[in-house]
């Protein structure tokens, strides 16, 4: 267990001209389960790998438990990764894989064993452990995977995104699963995910990054309800945030076609070009408001999300499920002014 | 349902249609012709070796005798020339083994600047002709003091080999992911341990390639052996060959039974190399002609 920092870390790679990660400043609480977010490309995975130490950072530093670990080899930094492809050894058992990080420390077959059957125990897979990884499906290798990262009972988890390759279905139950057993055994934990749902449910704290640099980290709840900038505010969320260019016009917000949209209140007066950013949950479809024409309605059960034009601007509405317009109507929508958020157009950045 | 009854019906398992007898038969004559082209030498060979008149041409021996196994070990030091190819080779195989290893590791992961060119030179300098380089190879032999000496032998017949294993290696270390070295290393290992247990396990195919290969090679070489070698203690087999038919009168009067016995314990360990690791060498060609 243990705190992990990164401290103005820059890497970047002989084969690609930007850097992979720039400036890079994580301060990550022990026993925190801090998810790094990002579409692919982004360096959250360089980010994990630095700290694993399978890549080295050009400048910066990274101390796990208040030491730097920087120049260390991976197998002195005490860190466990699940790799996405699982990398199990494939001519090694279920059993032998899961030993394998044990094998070097002074400790007795006996004791060995006795600690790979409580953690496939734990897992549920004890029935698996004679098998080879290639007759084991891709759920069963992500358990042994993990297993064999759980049993080492390292400083820091290490997750990179090891829930890509599951089906839907599983996805979302491991995920669950991972959540309980990360807070039950208390180990700090760096999950990698370009799924903002998964990020969502499973974090602490989120850290979002887009082309190599940091843009908010922050609970879910901030993350989502605060983007700090355009970029988070259409990252998080589905469907995401609706952007609509606006001009001030004293109190109120003017966007296309003249809909007025109430100003939040903000510590910097904003001024020059602006723009606002809606959730979908945040119009409501009143009997009276902006009219707009209904392009589609798409009922999710618990849901339903209308699909409605304004000056040729698609937005999208996330209304209670008994609420059906047809398509080609005009529907009548109101905005409360506590779900307003206000960006510079310029900068891309949100104004508080 | 007979067999003819499902080829009519055309629902039994066979539905290829019988060939016509004249089919038949000119199929197996050829097979019949090629098998003989073939196994004619060894007929030849198993002949000879029994027979003490044995002549250029196969016949049986009309009275079957061990006298040709017996001189060979007695007039011709045949065994100090066994001996000598046996731990030749099998030196050569190891140090082969062990040098393609690190050196194809390297080759596959390390990020070197022109790495392509390393790489096709490698391959470039397997093209070269060995006669060509005998004579260069021949001079740094004496001033290295390495010949008629088992050191100049091994590390030469290594080198005759290395330049295509080494190249054959780094397409199986190329297959074998990064991430399982990743995984061992946070496992807690060094680079050496993560290879020899994880990354050489899953290039056994490869590396039974380079020990059968680097032996049936340093087995079989007579030129290198040739030149390097010339005293009786420091013979290989292919020498004792050579000297069985240069020593007896000139070319004209070649004893073919000690020849033909000979030849037929040269085969011997050959045989027990391949039937030993067929099975890892047909899997490590069919991959290495995928992996390449």
């Amino acid at each position: 267990m243990a705190r992990v920092e990164y401290e103005d870390v820059w890497k970047q790679f002989a084969s690609q001209g930007a850097p992979a990660v720039r400036g890079l400043s994580l301060d990550i609480a022990d026993g925190e389960l801090l998810v790094l977010l990002g579409p692919s490309g982004c360096g959250k995975t360089t980010a994990l790998r630095m700290l694993a130490g399978l890549e080295e950072p050009d400048r910066g530093d990274i101390r796990i438990a208040g030491t730097s670990v920087v120049g260390r080899e991976p197998k002195d930094r005490d860190v466990a990764l699940v790799f996405q492809s699982y990398a199990l050894y494939p001519h090694l058992s279920a059993r032998e894989n899961i030993r394998y990080p044990l094998k070097l420390r002074k400790m007795s077959r006996a004791e060995q064993d006795k600690r790979v059957d409580h953690v496939a125990d734990m897992l549920g897979i004890a029935r698996l452990l004679p098998r080879r990884p290639s007759q084991l499906s891709g759920g069963e290798q992500q358990r042994v995977a993990l297993a064999r990262a759980i049993v080492r009972e390292p400083r820091v988890f290490l997750m990179d995104e090891p829930l890509s390759n599951l089906d839907a279905k599983l996805r979302v139950h491991t995920r669950t699963e991972l959540k309980t057993l990360q807070r039950e055994l208390g180990t700090t934990m760096v999950f990698v995910t370009h799924d903002q749902a998964e990020a969502m449910s499973l974090a602490n704290r989120i850290a979002i990054l887009s082309a190599g640099e940091l843009q908010q980290i922050g609970t879910p709840d901030e993350v989502y309800d605060h983007p700090a900038n355009l970029f988070v505010a259409e990252f998080i969320g589905s469907p995401p945030m609706n952007l609509l260019e606006v001009t001030r016009d004293g109190d109120t917000l003017v966007a296309a076609d003249g809909w007025r949209l109430p100003a939040p209140l903000t510590r910097e007066r904003p001024a020059g070009e602006l723009m606002v950013g809606l959730r979908p949950e945040a119009i409501a479809i009143k009997s009276e408001g902006h009219a707009a024409e209904v392009v589609a309605v798409e009922p999710l059960g618990s849901e339903v999300i209308v699909d409605v034009r304004i000056a040729g601007k698609a937005l999208k509405v996330r209304a209670a499920p008994s609420v059906r317009p047809q398509p080609g109507s005009t529907v009548h929508l109101a905005v409360e002014p506590g779900g307003v958020r206000l960006f510079d157009r310029s900068t891309g950045s949100a104004l508080h | 349902m007979t067999a003819a009854a499902r080829a009519i019906s055309g629902t039994g398992p066979s539905r290829r249609p019988r060939a016509r007898p004249l089919e038949w038969l000119l199929v197996h004559l050829a097979f019949v012709a090629v098998s003989a082209f073939f196994l004619a030498p060894f007929l030849w060979l198993f002949g000879a070796a029994f027979d003490e008149n044995a002549t250029a041409y196969i016949h049986w021996p009309s009275a079957p005798t061990f006298n040709n196994f017996i001189r060979i070990f007695t007039e011709h030091d045949f065994g100090v020339a066994l001996g000598n190819s046996v731990f030749v080779s099998v030196a050569t195989m190891l140090l082969v083994v062990v040098t393609v290893s690190l050196a194809g590791y390297s080759l596959s992961r390390i990020e070197l600047r022109r790495k392509d060119w390393i790489t096709y030179g490698i391959l470039l300098l397997q093209t070269m002709p060995l006669s060509a380089t005998m004579v260069p190879i021949y001079g740094l032999a004496r001033q290295l003091g390495l010949r008629n000496s088992y050191l100049g032998l091994i590390l030469i017949h290594a080198t005759i080999e290395l330049p295509f294993l080494v190249w054959l290696m780094k397409g199986f270390f190329d297959s074998v992911p990064r991430q399982l070295e990743e995984a061992s290393w946070l496992d807690g290992r060094t680079k050496l341990r993560a290879l020899i247990e994880i990354v050489l396990p899953l290039a056994r195919p490869g590396l039974g390639i380079a020990a059968g290969l680097s032996f049936l090679s340093a087995w079989a070489e007579v030129l290198m052996v040739i030149i390097l070698v010339d005293q009786q203690s420091m013979k290989t087999v292919p020498l004792a060959f050579y000297e069985a038919m240069r020593n007896q009168g000139g070319y004209t009067e070649v004893q073919y039974g000690v020849i033909a016995a000979m030849a037929i314990l040269y085969l011997m360990p050959v045989m027990a190399v391949f039937i030993g690791a067929r099975r890892l060498m047909v899997r490590g060609l069919m991959s290495s002609t995928r992996g390449l």
